[in-house]
């Protein structure tokens, strides 16, 4: 054992630099965030939420409901013996089981289906996660509405046309 | 006469002329803290000394395997959300990168310098997670504070990235999901800027500290020849001084155009296994500023019979920009997976911060795999506990834990 790593061991060195690092984080911010009662921070864009539903986008294909993982979403449709179309008799998600993948969403080849931003939606029944048409109709009208265009053509649907690269792609700009 | 004779010890059984003491047999887990998760450990004990551990697993078992085998490749992707969810990122690359060798197609250089980024951002929010963790289980407290500081910005930036902060689903089979926006890079490069000043923090508080040194050097040592043997991989490997990584020896994504070194250790003990992990993070830190720097222009997802065509050319509202091909192609996949995956079997692994998940898979030529085999790395670790407590203290079972760094729902299955 050298002097220096003596005096090292006896003067504390490293136990009194680490406990300089603590002391001078003292005075900086708090990096905590008091979530319910004085910070709720909005959701970033595109962040994969509440579910909400379009009934006059849906055409009834089934396509969310096919790729659905934890196969959660239950639709029924009836022909229409008048006009001959596909009417959505029943369209449910069951929230509790959903894996927010947002695979349902690129299913989608109407835009009918969204993942809000709305992230507080816990409750105490599992009734109140069980999303009817009614209530997804509802999520749809209060979150989605005036951003509907700018959300699927942003987070949803960001592949051009043709697979082509897009004019406008983040690259690297140098340093600050 | 009859009282006594009955509270004397029978006449066959002989009392041991020296003292000794029983073997007792402690549960450990699996609701302890320490155990990260659900891991059950039976120790016997002779004093303090542990004379044979014998760890318990399934208590997470979810039967992720047999999932698999019930979806189609595409939809199967969030199930490996859920195996090592410390490292979701990476552990969703290692099942694209499979599939797309099993199905023979290549995603674009974009799309790799992505994967490649945002897999090294995952190795660092796990081994954040692990150092934090393993810190506060030997008794170091601040250490836990101060890494969730610089995980919550890693998290963040995974909620920009892609609107989820642990379970991402953010790689697609040929490509990724979405492509990244200025934003991001910009915060992402701004952070790895900052933090190679974070990692000497964290190594003021550790490295030197004599609590932490007392507490990890020495303990738990295995040696490279039985490292070898009991199958570890990943950091617990090279801790041990073997100088062995799949993102070196089989590169993957854009691994081979990136420069990067594998941190090896000498002794094999907890407190290697420690700073190969710290060294690590720096590397990852490198990685991503090189992927930024050269990240490419160009297209995110190829197109092929196996991934979802851009939405836009799909709605038959749209009469100018409605591709009938791309429609069919695009009902198909989401409905029964691809139709023509080729025959056979094939086992891909990839280096996630954990070590080496492997994926193996057999197709037998319909949109679902016949059979998806996951090779854990955190199960053939937990193996190897007994070999590393046995012979040891039982405060040492919780470094020794700690230093292998496993997740029970990856272990579990």
């Amino acid at each position: 054992m050298t002097t220096k790593e003596l005096i090292r061991k006896i003067f504390f060195v490293e136990i009194f630099k680490g406990m300089a690092l603590t002391f001078s984080r003292l005075f900086t911010h708090a990096v905590t965030r008091r979530y319910p009662h004085k910070i709720r921070r909005p959701a970033q864009p595109g962040f994969r939420g509440l579910h909400a539903w379009s009934g006059e986008r849906c055409v009834g294909c089934k396509l969310c409901a096919g790729i659905c993982p934890s196969q959660c979403i239950y639709i029924a449709t009836e022909t229409d013996k008048e006009t001959k179309k596909l009417v959505v008799k029943k369209y449910d998600i069951e929230v509790l089981r959903c894996l927010f993948c947002s695979f349902c969403v690129e299913a989608c080849p109407e835009g009918a289906l969204a993942l809000t931003e709305h992230y507080e939606y816990a409750d105490y029944s599992r009734e109140a996660l069980y999303m009817t048409m009614e209530k997804l109709q509802a999520n749809w009208d209060k979150y989605m509405a005036g951003k509907v265009e700018d959300y699927f053509k942003r987070f949803w649907g960001p592949r051009p046309e043709d697979f082509s690269t897009p004019e406008e792609q983040a690259v690297f700009r140098g340093r600050k | 006469m009859e009282e006594i004779s009955r509270n004397q010890p029978p006449s066959d059984i002989r009392i041991a002329p020296e003292l000794h003491t029983r073997e007792i047999t402690l549960n450990m887990g699996p609701q302890h803290p320490a155990t990260h998760g659900v891991l059950r450990l039976v120790l016997e004990l002779d004093g303090e000394t542990i004379v044979k551990c014998t760890p318990y697993v399934g208590y997470l078992h979810r039967g992720t395997e047999k999932l698999g085998e019930n979806r189609t490749y595409l939809s199967a992707l969030p199930l490996t959300d859920r195996l090592d969810y410390v490292s979701s990122m990476n552990n969703n690359i290692g099942y694209v990168v499979a599939v797309e060798r099993l199905l023979g197609i290549e995603p674009p250089e974009r799309a790799k310098f992505i994967r490649t980024m945002v897999a090294e951002m995952g190795r660092i929010s796990n081994h954040l997670l692990w150092l934090g963790t393993h810190a506060l289980d030997i008794g170091a407290i601040t250490p836990f504070l101060y890494v969730f500081r610089e995980r919550e910005r890693i998290m963040d930036l995974f909620e920009e990235l892609c609107g989820a902060r642990l379970t991402v689903s953010y790689p697609r089979i040929g490509g990724v999901r979405n492509d990244v926006s200025q934003k991001f890079l910009d915060d992402l490069y701004a952070f790895t800027e900052e933090f190679p000043g974070r990692i000497d923090e964290y190594e003021t508080l550790l490295t030197v500290n004599r609590i932490w040194l007392r507490r990890t050097k020495g303990v738990g040592v295995i040696p490279a020849e039985e490292a070898i043997n009991w199958g570890l991989t990943g950091p617990v490997l090279r801790g041990s001084g073997v100088r062995y990584d799949i993102r070196k020896f089989a590169p993957y994504d854009a691994y081979d155009k990136v420069e990067f070194e594998i941190p090896i250790g000498y002794n094999g003990d907890v407190y290697d296994r420690y700073m190969v992990r710290i060294i690590e993070m720096g590397q990852a830190n490198r990685i991503i500023r090189q992927c930024i720097e050269k990240l490419p222009k160009g297209p995110i997802t190829i197109d092929s019979p196996f991934t979802l065509p851009p939405k836009g050319s799909l709605s038959r509202r749209d009469k100018e920009r409605f591709n009938k091909d791309y429609y069919s192609r695009h009902f198909v996949l989401a409905k029964s997976g691809p139709k023509e995956a080729p025959q056979g079997e094939i086992y891909v692994a990839t280096e996630v911060p954990k070590g080496e998940l492997g994926f193996y898979f057999i197709s037998d030529g319909t949109g679902r795999p016949y059979r998806m085999r996951i090779r854990a790395p955190s199960f053939v670790h937990a193996s190897a506990l007994p070999r590393l407590c046995e012979g040891g203290l039982v405060a040492d079972v919780i470094s020794n834990i700690g230093s292998i760094d496993i997740v029970l729902g990856e272990c579990d299955r």
